[in-house]
């Protein structure tokens, strides 16, 4: 009888496919999503950036395609690497391969990719004059409070597009459910699109609403004005009414009176959402959210692809 | 009136199915297939596949339709005012969707058995219940093929054989699978002993479970089998076994962005012991980097490298852990005469090392001088595959009375497949032989 040999372990595997995978980064085209990244963020920033955490509306509207950035890239790092080497993988399985060194090994490669999209899309938003807030909620650097929201709801997105990749069987299966799972994350992010009381439920599962909640919160939604009764009024100041202007005439008033900011404060305060507090706890409670979103979406790509051995050829 | 109307509507279902099932009724019978069969929901599905020649759209076809009536019946237990409702109607639209698909797809299958025009497949989606009447009971309408009978097949043969100390031991009761509720066999009654040291050819047509008896051989599937390499039992003690078991595929499964030593570094990585220091690794990956001749293009990408280039790392990788069994599905395809015999001789050079080298080859002729033995393995009247021979390639030539490989190939092969159709005969002749050879001790 042989005795029991021993064969590389788990660790060791994880380092032998992370050397691997940056070794793809640099000689593949991996490294063609960093730069991808620093033209979603541009041209979203452009569009956008101006009134990110300076009214409601257009934090609401910035956050939420920040959001979609980050889903977006995240989407995009991951949804081909396993699929695409799939019968290699089940060749490496059958010689000894642990899959769980193998999908920590792209785990942490893949944290790499976010946390340097992260930084790409910080960046370019402060390039182009975001005006990010100035406290820090839970670190004392607000900047990096918006990193850690960034690169959480980017590696989320990241996970699920692994889980997805470890599911299917070919990189055309996975392109085809990639733009179904974005629109469902863009639909139901509950903030930007008014969802049914049911869908409300099924809000809690997308990474968008976490995402979309953690930087409102972030840029302290509550307390910023809202511009929208405002900016509707003065598109009306010309009507007449019976020979007078009254909306012109109120406008006016409250101009001259210096009651302006005042208004859209009090405007903005009829619009809170308790979702969006201003508190340290709800940052941290979308921030556990979306860790375990990742952590579930990791643990269903090892135990889906535990069972590669099963491929036909 | 709407409760008369929907009395109508129910009695005009109740007519339609009952006339569609006669038509199919009449259909089966064309193509010897019972038609009692027409009348049993989810088996009329799959069972129209087969006459339609289109088996696997019949089995999605029928998985489909039970979701249809699935569906049908749950739908008088949801609240139709429900949110839960709309849940309901979309999965139920996305399955018809399916169905329709499926349907489609079998009845251009019906058209091309029946030698009719493809626009019969529109009549098949716009009226089914006349279409169906018309192919079962017009006596224009008739299947150029039938759907073939599957035959019992050659009942138990070939005896357990006992373990040896050395070598690869392998006795297959059956490998089964479940297709559509019902047990498959597909492969039977296969021992053999392969002695170390020994090349043996893997020969069979089409189907004849090849790849199944390797999957099985090396525990990737596992069967109703005992394998035993050198008395250890693969399957129980697969764990520490896989590594000394080498499968090259078929295809070339490699990273194109490595290169030919970080590729061989890696495969030793995960196929060493642990206990191997990093310094005997790296000899052994420039021992075996040297053996297969790779040395030279040692730090090339592995997409730069030629099919016979690409075909040695493959086969580099599995024997740097120096496994003992070496088994290699088609290492010749898409080689050359030459690069291919230079490759088969180096693994010739590898089974006179003392290890067992199986392979599987269409093109055994070209090569044949370098084999010691050759495994004959062929689809008997049931489709399983079964053991028509096992022994040295000289014997094997008077065995069949063939003079080549590829002659005993198309004897084994079903007619449908060209081939002489005489299976079950050799199944069976091995069989007497091999009881003849144990009673003579």
């Amino acid at each position: 009888m042989k005795k029991s040999i021993r064969h590389s372990g788990r660790l060791y595997q994880t380092f032998i496919y992370l050397g691997k995978l940056f070794r793809m980064f640099i000689f593949q085209n991996d490294w063609k999503v960093l730069p991808m990244s620093a033209i979603i963020a541009g041209l979203v920033s452009f569009v956008v950036g101006a009134n990110v955490f300076v009214s409601q509306e257009g934090t609401l509207t910035g956050t939420f395609a920040m959001t979609c950035i980050c889903i977006w890239n995240g989407f995009f790092n991951s949804i081909q690497v396993i699929c695409r080497e799939r019968p290699i993988v089940k060749r490496e399985h059958r010689s000894g391969l642990h899959i769980t060194s193998y999908i920590a090994a792209h785990m942490i490669y893949q944290a790499f990719l976010c946390i340097c999209q992260t930084v790409i899309t910080i960046m370019i938003c402060v390039f182009a004059e975001v005006a990010f807030p100035s406290a820090g909620m839970v670190t004392p650097i607000a900047l990096l409070d918006i990193a850690i929201t960034i690169f959480l709801v980017t590696y989320c997105a990241d996970m699920m597009a692994l889980m997805v990749s470890a599911m299917v069987h070919s990189t055309t299966t996975a392109m085809t459910i990639m733009p179904f799972l974005l629109i469902f994350q863009l639909v139901f992010s509950g903030g930007f699109f008014s969802l049914p009381a049911p869908a409300l439920k099924v809000a809690n599962v997308t990474i968008s609403k976490w995402g979309l909640t953690a930087l409102c919160i972030q840029g302290n939604y509550n307390d910023l004005p809202m511009v929208s009764l405002w900016n509707s009024m003065v598109k009306m100041k010309n009507v007449d009414v019976g020979g007078e202007k009254p909306v012109y005439d109120a406008l006016k008033y409250v101009e001259d009176s210096g009651k302006r900011d005042i208004l859209l404060a009090e405007s903005g305060k009829q619009n809170q959402n308790p979702a969006y507090n201003y508190d340290p706890e709800n940052l941290k409670r979308c921030w556990k959210f979306l860790i375990l979103l990742s952590l579930l979406y990791v643990f269903i790509a090892v135990t889906s692809l535990e069972a590669i051995d099963k491929d036909k050829r | 009136m709407p409760e008369a109307s929907s009395n109508i509507f129910d009695y005009f279902n109740t007519v339609s199915w009952l006339l569609y099932s006669i038509g199919l009724m009449g259909i089966f019978k064309k193509c010897k297939v019972n038609p009692l069969w027409a009348w049993a929901p989810v088996a009329k599905e799959y069972k129209l596949g087969q006459c339609a020649y289109k088996e696997k759209e019949g089995r999605t076809y029928a998985k489909l339709s039970i979701a249809g009536y699935i569906f049908n019946f749950a739908d008088n237990f949801v609240d139709h005012e429900s949110s839960l409702y709309i849940v309901f109607l979309i999965l139920y639209i996305a399955v018809g969707i399916g169905a329709i698909i499926y349907m489609v797809r079998i009845t251009i299958g019906l058209c091309e058995v029946f030698k009719k025009k493809k626009s019969w497949a529109i009549m098949w989606f716009i009226l089914q219940m006349p279409t169906a009447l018309i192919w079962g009971y017009n006596k224009k309408f008739v299947p150029v093929k039938q759907v073939a009978v599957i035959q019992d097949g050659v009942k138990d043969s070939g005896i357990n054989l006992d373990a040896r100390d050395e070598g690869l031991t392998v006795n297959i009761n059956s490998r089964t699978i479940i297709d559509l509720f019902k047990k498959k066999y597909l492969l039977k009654d296969i021992h053999l002993h392969i002695p170390k040291g020994h090349m043996v050819l893997l020969l069979g047509g089409s189907g004849a479970g090849k790849t199944t008896f390797l999957n099985a051989v090396t525990g990737y599937e596992k069967a109703d089998a005992q394998i035993l390499l050198d008395k250890q039992n693969i399957y129980k003690e697969y764990e520490s076994l896989k590594y000394d078991v080498g499968f090259v595929p078929q295809q070339d499964l490699m990273r194109g962005n490595d290169t030919v030593y970080l590729t061989l570094h890696d495969a030793a990585s995960l196929r060493l012991p642990s206990s191997v220091s990093y310094k005997d690794k790296k000899r052994r990956v420039n021992e075996v980097l040297e053996e297969f001749g790779l040395g030279a293009i040692r730090n090339s990408l592995v997409e730069k490298l030629s099919g016979g280039q690409r075909k040695r790392l493959s086969i580099a990788m599995e024997f740097i852990s120096d496994p003992s069994l070496f088994i290699l599905d088609e290492p010749d395809s898409g080689l050359d005469g030459v690069v291919a015999r230079g490759l088969f001789e180096k693994l010739r050079s590898i089974a006179d090392s003392g290890k067992i080298v199986v392979v599987i080859t269409h093109t055994p002729d070209r090569v044949i001088d370098l084999f010691d033995d050759v495994v004959v393995l062929a689809k008997d009247s049931s489709r399983c595959g079964r053991l028509a021979y096992y022994g040295p390639i000289e014997d094997s030539y008077t065995f069949f009375n063939k003079k080549s490989m590829e002659d005993i190939l198309l004897s084994v092969n079903q007619k449908e497949e060209g081939g002489e159709g005489l299976a079950d005969e050799y199944v069976e002749k091995y069989a007497q032989l091999m009881t003849q050879e144990k009673e003579a001790g």
